[in-house]
């Protein structure tokens, strides 16, 4: 598969240590020094089901709320990140949330909710589950807890909506070939396979087009 | 399903050391041996057996360099080091027949050392030379290690690492880069370590008790003061060539000639410590002279003489042990913290350690020497000596590039790689995935996690020391892989599945995830105490066995999962991805080095117990002809020469690196069967291993890069030496130069200074430091400080000091530089600069009036005494700064960074030139009538852009630097960062007015010249470089809310349309901004830049950048952390391109226009709480959503109908919500 290239964007509001989770998962290790200034500071190439996917992280840190949708506009997928000592920053998020889908214009568009800072566990004003029942609400987004001090699951995150980027990709893809192939059979044809997950949808690409109707007349 | 029962890890051939090179077996009784060592070797027998016979045959194969005298089985089991040391000494003189080697090359010189040379290495090759410069005459070439030891002494060792710093800048400013010649502060490091040098001596002083006492430590003292001060003549005429653009024939003859000066500096710092070890501290160690002392028999480059080494009457080792007793109980005498058994034990080991210790270190016992002495030869023969080991560069610059195969930049491409392989399979187990997917993840992981155990293994066996935590922790991730492994196993032997369409929920993916993040955590704890092993041991590189990793375990694994994956990915190019470029072609490589040196050639035989100094003979060459003694040789047992293996190139072919016996393929994953077959291809393929053909046999290009000076450099700069060498032979003419020079410099050399506490990056500038050095940087008496540095501190000073701290830092340094006219004055009129720019220019109301005092009393008490006139004018300033309430007496605005004559002219220049005003009577009429009704579209788009801008810019011009510092403007709670924010809400006000021009309007046509005049304005604010109002006015445009607008889209023009798309292109957020950071960079004020992207550069700076950085440690203590500079420097940078741009516009205010435009976003601001919400509630009721279509509506109904298996559950829940969240939206 060739490389891919892919923008997510970091969402949440101010001291929720957003730019903090983008700059420890933008940063090698090893650099001493980091200057955000230059073209490919906010780029990582990862690896992801062992293709490689180039990331640029947009973060919108420390600017003003109208630029925020300019990023959202070239965003393909989004972290929307709140602190687990605050619940107002969660609260926050819903509405950026509603921003990003208008722009979108998409329900599917890939989200990962992020609760940072829990490193300050005895801070913590969000529960876990609170936190998991929001994103079950937002169409069962997956939840994380980071830690960008600590780098935990820092790099975690980012794959996985990389992930989740990748697969509906692949879904639009087949989206797009079934209403078409779909238009070309006749009307009544069925045009479930188009709603069929991203693992079936591999499958069956890998398996050819006999196996493809199966698997629609299983759904 | 069926795929997995072929991933079984525990088969024997995977079997867990299988993964890891095999440990060495050490046939020797050793107590360092681990208990956990024993347990995974009985745990993988027959891979131990296979391993022990490996090794031992390689090690007959590869020539080692003779073991002195000893057997390698009679060799100490006691912690040998080889550690990578930067200095040798010569502990015998060695004088090649012929200094080049049979071949005509000349770059395959043997340089002549005699018995005390230092010599500076640059690295040392596996077969026992090293590749050195000799202080003593500045030559480079080979020399034999087993003459030399390792030089260190406590009081020295800041001296020789400013050497060591020097000789890499000089390396890389010999490729061009000079930058850090053109000030002084590398010099400083010198004048640093000689300073640290004399302080531990106890020698700093010329009244010091020891100076007073000796004749011949005064004269050294003052020899060595002689030499600073003419290395410093020298870096000063560098400097000022470089300055004057002098030829560059010039500046590299100076740079040879600081080198040299340098180098004659440091031995005599040598000299010194010698003589003041044995005159001045030590009970002087009764020497006895060895007649007897031996040379080397054989020119090591001779290859014809080498075979002819004579019997050794073995009647001789007898005698020489006995007084190596005698000379036992002495030493332990005089270094009486050794306990004397177990030095006595050490020393029948080690005959030559006496000598030793009374040669180097007849010190009183310091905490390295004894460790070291012993360290260099016998470590050799235990270490794995693939290839050559280097010193790791200060600098790092010229080396990066050629040097893709060192240890340490394989261990981090391991690492990165590993991790973002577990990072999926850990990402994998947090979601349901199919087991096929799991099957891969796994298998990448697992190879992932065996590569880095790889290259940890190699960093491992290198390090003869066998480091103890590095085998831990290998051994800890070696058990979580397993763990993971079987972990992975579990999981799909409980879950069986049909179709191989399993899905695994997450809970009983978290028993994987545990299991992989304990591997995570593993392997970097691995990673660290490897990089520890590799600072201690020095980098080496790979040579081919980088690549053999990563081929032999893709080897195994292809082998074993091609037959079972059908999901088979292109496994070799995937995994090898990660690996840093091997140098696949011949082509790619780096030149070759100048050195040539043998693989085959053997070290010559190193002396017996050397000759002893007796205390007047100080001269380096003492043994003119040693008498021939000679030591039981091993070299007899070696084959002729002519029979020896010949060395071949590696070819990094594919082919050649699975053939090569570091390539571990069979070891690794061969079958238990194939065993045999194993030792015989590692047999024959050692001979080719390494190297290859070159001319003759003996002599080959060392694949490594050698940080060579090249090899028309040395016999120049030998030449040259001479003339200055000759100045050590007779104190008289040392003596000469020194009393003419010293003076002056033993002021500066009795300076307190704290130049130990900076740290310089690569480019040579200031990028940490404690306070006080900081301070000294800000005071120094030598050169104007660099403005941006001063700059920087200014702005910067509050975010890692106090001002009180900083005025009492400033006073210290005023304090301790005492009364010296040579530097006093300077530096106190420098301290009194500092104290005045503050009050001046950088005085900031809120906070530095707490200074005030002390600062007060300093200027009317010290001050008043050293310099009367600067006291009255800073108390004048103290005192004016307490009347001027806000901000800076003098405007920031001129004196600040970035600010040149040009922009104050600007600044003051007459508005004669503005231009005229677009507005009409009439318009200025009815902007004055405030009943009549004005809209956007009454006025000309240039006229409006300007007034805008002029808006803007009042405010973008009211900045100050301290808003933006430490995230000040994104503090809700402070009121700092007014114009900042103020800013801010200006540009959203922007962009809200335009959306509410545009959507208050009923007629799609009319919303359609809304449009077109603000593309119009924003066009216009782009002439006018106002690129934060073009950013507000075309995000606007390009918001949800105007850009679904279909109906009126439909009536804006292409042309508009192209436009519009144009001025897009410039506000691209792609790629960081990169098309208006172009525009950005070489714009002429005025100009009002986004500010947004300030904001978040600082923002990522701050948050990017550590505030604290370490000193490297000294005696293996933790380094002290200092202030982080080069981050303050970073946002400094960041707020002096700001600042550059604040400069006023040449524009005529229209008040009227202006008064209405800000009505109109009072207006806006009020309305609907102007949240983008409400606009697109505006925008919907405008132009209604159009139906979603059909196939997006349908699929709940549907899939609600049917039975849904658990993977589909996810999709459901989405479109369900989808479908009732956008019903809601709609109505």
């Amino acid at each position: 598969m060739s490389q891919r290239e892919y923008h997510i964007v970091v969402l949440g509001s101010g001291g929720v240590g957003k730019s903090c989770l983008t700059a420890q998962f933008v940063q090698n290790v090893w650099i001493e020094s980091y200057d955000p200034t230059i073209e490919d500071s906010y780029r990582k190439a990862i690896m992801v089901d062992g293709r490689q996917v180039i990331l640029e992280i947009l973060d919108t840190a420390g600017t003003e709320q109208f630029s925020e949708e300019l990023y959202m506009k070239t965003g393909q997928g989004f972290l929307l990140v709140f602190s687990i000592t605050s619940m107002t920053s969660l609260h926050e998020l819903a509405e950026l949330r509603d921003q990003i889908i208008r722009i979108k214009d998409d329900m599917r568009v890939p989200i990962v909710l992020v609760g940072n800072k829990s490193d300050l566990e005895e801070d913590r004003a969000v529960s876990r589950a609170r936190a998991f029942a929001v994103s079950q609400s937002w169409g069962g987004c997956p939840y994380y807890e980071t830690s960008a001090r600590r780098r935990a699951n820092v790099d975690e995150v980012f794959t996985d909506l990389c992930r989740q980027i990748i697969l509906k990709d692949m879904k639009d893809a087949q989206v797009r070939d079934y209403d078409h192939r779909d238009r070309r059979r006749n009307q009544g044809g069925r045009d479930s396979g188009g709603r069929s997950s991203g693992r079936r949808t591999r499958d069956r690409n890998s398996r050819g087009g006999k196996k493809s109707d199966r698997s629609c007349t299983i759904l | 399903m069926a795929d997995f029962q072929h991933l079984n890890l525990d088969e024997p051939q995977f079997h867990a050391s299988a993964f890891v090179a095999p440990l060495v077996i050490n046939k020797s009784p050793q107590r360092s041996r681990s208990a956990s060592r024993h347990t995974r070797q009985s745990s993988s027998k027959s891979m131990s057996r296979r391993t022990t016979s490996i090794r031992s045959q390689s090690q007959s194969q590869i020539s080692p360099p003779l073991t002195p005298r000893a057997s390698r089985e009679a060799l100490p089991s006691a912690e040998p080091q080889a550690e990578f040391h930067n200095y040798l000494r010569a502990f015998y003189h060695f004088h090649p027949t012929s200094t080049v080697s049979s071949s005509t090359d000349e770059s395959s010189i043997t340089v002549p050392i005699n018995q005390g040379d230092v010599i500076l290495v640059h690295s040392v090759h596996p077969n026992g030379w090293a590749d050195g410069t000799l202080l003593a005459s500045g030559a480079r070439g080979w020399l034999p290690t087993n003459y030399c030891e390792a030089y260190d002494h406590q009081s020295i060792r800041s001296l020789l690492s400013a050497l060591t710093h020097l000789w890499d800048l000089v390396r890389d400013g010999e490729s061009g880069d000079l930058d850090v010649f053109t000030k002084q502060d590398y010099v400083r490091g010198m004048i640093a370590g000689v300073r640290f040098f004399l302080e531990k001596t106890q020698c700093l002083t010329r009244e010091s008790a020891l100076i007073v006492a000796h004749v011949s430590l005064r004269r050294m003292r003052k020899g060595l003061l002689g030499d600073l001060s003419s290395l410093v003549k020298t870096a000063k005429k560098l400097q000022e060539l470089l300055q004057s653009a002098g030829s560059t024939l010039a500046v590299f003859e100076t740079l040879d000639e600081l080198v040299l000066k340098a180098f004659k500096l440091v031995t005599r710092a040598v000299r010194f410590l010698d003589i003041w070890a044995q005159d001045a501290v030590s009970v002087p160690v009764p020497f006895d002279f060895d007649e007897s002392a031996n040379r080397p028999l054989t020119p090591p480059v001779d290859s014809a003489d080498a075979q002819i080494a004579p019997a050794t009457p073995s009647s001789n080792l007898g005698p020489s042990e006995d007084r190596t007793a005698d000379h036992a109980a002495v030493v332990s005498q005089a270094s009486s913290s050794t306990p004397r058994d177990e030095r006595e034990d050490s020393r029948s080991r080690h005959p030559r350690t006496r000598s030793r210790a009374s040669f180097a270190f007849a010190l009183p016992p310091t905490e390295s020497s004894a460790p070291h002495s012993s360290s260099l030869l016998s470590a050799q023969p235990q270490s794995k000596r693939l290839s050559v080991t280097h010193r790791l560069s200060y600098t790092g610059k010229s080396q990066s590039v050629r040097r893709q195969n060192l240890a340490s930049e394989r261990l981090c491409a391991a690492h990165d790689s590993f991790l973002s392989f577990i990072s999926i399979f850990i990402g994998l187990h947090l979601q349901s995935r199919s087991s096929s997917e799991l099957l891969v993840t796994t298998r990448d992981s697992v190879i992932a996690c065996r590569q880095l155990l790889a290259v940890v293994e190699e960093v491992w066996e290198r390090d003869s020391q066998r480091s103890d935590p590095l085998e831990h922790a290998r051994a800890t991730m070696y058990s979580k892989l397993s763990e993971l492994v079987q972990a992975t196993k579990d999981m799909f032997s409980n879950s069986e599945s049909v179709n191989g369409e399993e899905v695994f929920t997450p809970d009983s993916g978290k028993q994987l995830v545990i299991a992989a993040t304990s591997c995570v955590r593993a392997a970097a704890e691995c990673v660290t105490k490897a990089t520890i092993v590799i600072e201690r041991i020095g980098d080496f590189e790979f040579e081919q066995a980088g690549q053999g990793i990563s081929q032999t375990i893709l080897e195994g694994i292809n082998a074993h999962l091609d037959k079972d994956t059908e999901t088979g990915l292109p496994e070799p190019q995937e995994t090898d991805k990660p690996l840093p470029a091997t140098p696949q072609e011949p082509t790619s490589r780096p030149p070759p080095p100048p050195l040539l040196i043998s693989e085959s050639k053997p070290l010559p035989e190193p002396p017996a117990p050397s000759p002893i100094l007796n205390h007047e003979t100080l001269h380096p060459v003492i043994v003119e002809s040693p008498t021939a003694v000679s030591f039981r040789s091993s070299r007899s047992s070696l084959p002729p020469l002519s029979q020896l293996p010949i060395p071949t190139l590696p070819q990094p072919s594919p082919s050649e690196a699975s053939q090569s016996p570091a390539s571990a393929t069979h070891r690794f994953f061969g079958k238990a069967g194939r065993a045999d077959s194993v030792n015989v291809s590692v047999a024959d393929s050692t001979s080719t291993y390494p190297n290859s053909v070159r001319g003759d046999s003996a002599s080959i290009i060392s694949e490594v890069s050698t940080r060579a000076t090249t090899p028309d450099h040395s016999p120049t700069t030998r030449h040259g030496d001479q003339a200055m060498m000759s100045s050590f032979g007779s104190t008289s003419e040392l003596h000469s130069i020194a009393s003419e020079e010293t003076t002056g410099l033993e002021a500066q050399l009795l300076e307190k200074t704290f130049v130990h506490e900076l740290i310089y990056n690569k480019e040579g500038q200031i990028s940490g430091g404690s306070l006080p050095a900081l301070v000294e940087q800000l005071t120094t008496h030598e050169s104007t400080p660099d403005s941006m540095f001063v700059t920087t501190f200014y702005l910067t000073f509050r975010l890692f000091t106090t001002p009180v701290d900083f005025a009492n830092c400033l006073i210290d340094r005023f304090d301790y530089v005492g009364d010296s006219q040579e530097v006093g004055v300077p530096v106190r009129l420098r301290v009194y600069n500092v104290f005045k720019g503050w009050l001046e220019t950088h005085w900031q109301s809120d906070c530095d009036p707490l200074a005030l005092g002390i600062i007060l009393d300093f200027a009317t008490g010290k001050l008043r005494t050293a310099l009367p006139a600067a006291s009255k004018r800073l108390a004048e300033l103290a005192t004016k700064v307490t009347e001027v309430r806000a901000g800076a007496l003098v405007p920031r605005l001129m004196s600040s960074m970035g600010k040149t004559g040009i922009s104050s002219t600007i600044y003051s220049a007459a508005d004669s030139t503005a231009p005229n005003p677009v507005i009409s009577k009439s318009q200025l009429n009815a902007l004055k009538n405030k009943t009549s009704q004005c809209n956007i579209l009454d006025f000309d788009p240039l006229e409006l852009a300007r007034q805008i801008t002029i808006i803007e810019s009042k405010l973008f011009c009211s900045i100050q630097p301290s808003e933006l510092l430490a995230s000040e403007w994104t503090k809700k709670n402070t009121q700092k960062a007014v114009n900042v924010r103020a800013m801010s809400t200006l540009s959203t006000d922007l962009a809200n007015l335009v959306a509410d021009t545009i959507l208050s309007l009923e007629d799609p046509k009319k919303r359609a010249i809304v449009i077109k005049h603000w593309v119009k304005i924003s066009m216009k604010c782009l002439e006018l470089a106002n690129y934060d109002s073009l950013m507000a006015i075309i995000c606007s445009l390009n918001s949800s809310m105007v850009l679904r607008l279909k109906r009126t889209w439909e009536c804006v023009s292409m042309k508009t349309k192209a436009r519009l798309e144009e001025l897009k292109t410039i506000v691209d957020v792609g790629r960081n901004y990169a098309v208006l950071r172009q525009r950005l960079l070489n714009h002429v004020a005025p100009c009002i830049p986004f500010v947004g992207i300030y904001l978040t550069d600082l923002t990522f700076v701050d948050v990017g950048n550590q505030t604290t950085r370490q000193l490297p440690g000294d005696d293996g203590h933790e380094g002290v952390s200092v202030i982080n500079f080069d981050k303050h420097m970073r946002t400094a940078k960041i707020v002096g391109q700001l600042q550059s741009f604040q400069v006023p516009y040449r524009l005529v205010p229209i008040p009227e226009m202006q008064d209405w435009m800000e009505a109109q976003i009072k207006r806006v601001r009020a309305s609907d709480q102007s949240n983008v919400q409400s606009y697109y509630r505006r925008s919907l009721l405008l132009e209604p959503r159009e139906p979603p279509p059909a196939v997006k509506a349908t699929p709940p109904v549907e899939s609600s109908a049917q039975s849904i298996t658990s993977k589909d559950r996810f999709d459901f829940l989405s479109t369900f919500t989808f479908s009732s969240a956008s019903t809601i939206k709609d109505r």
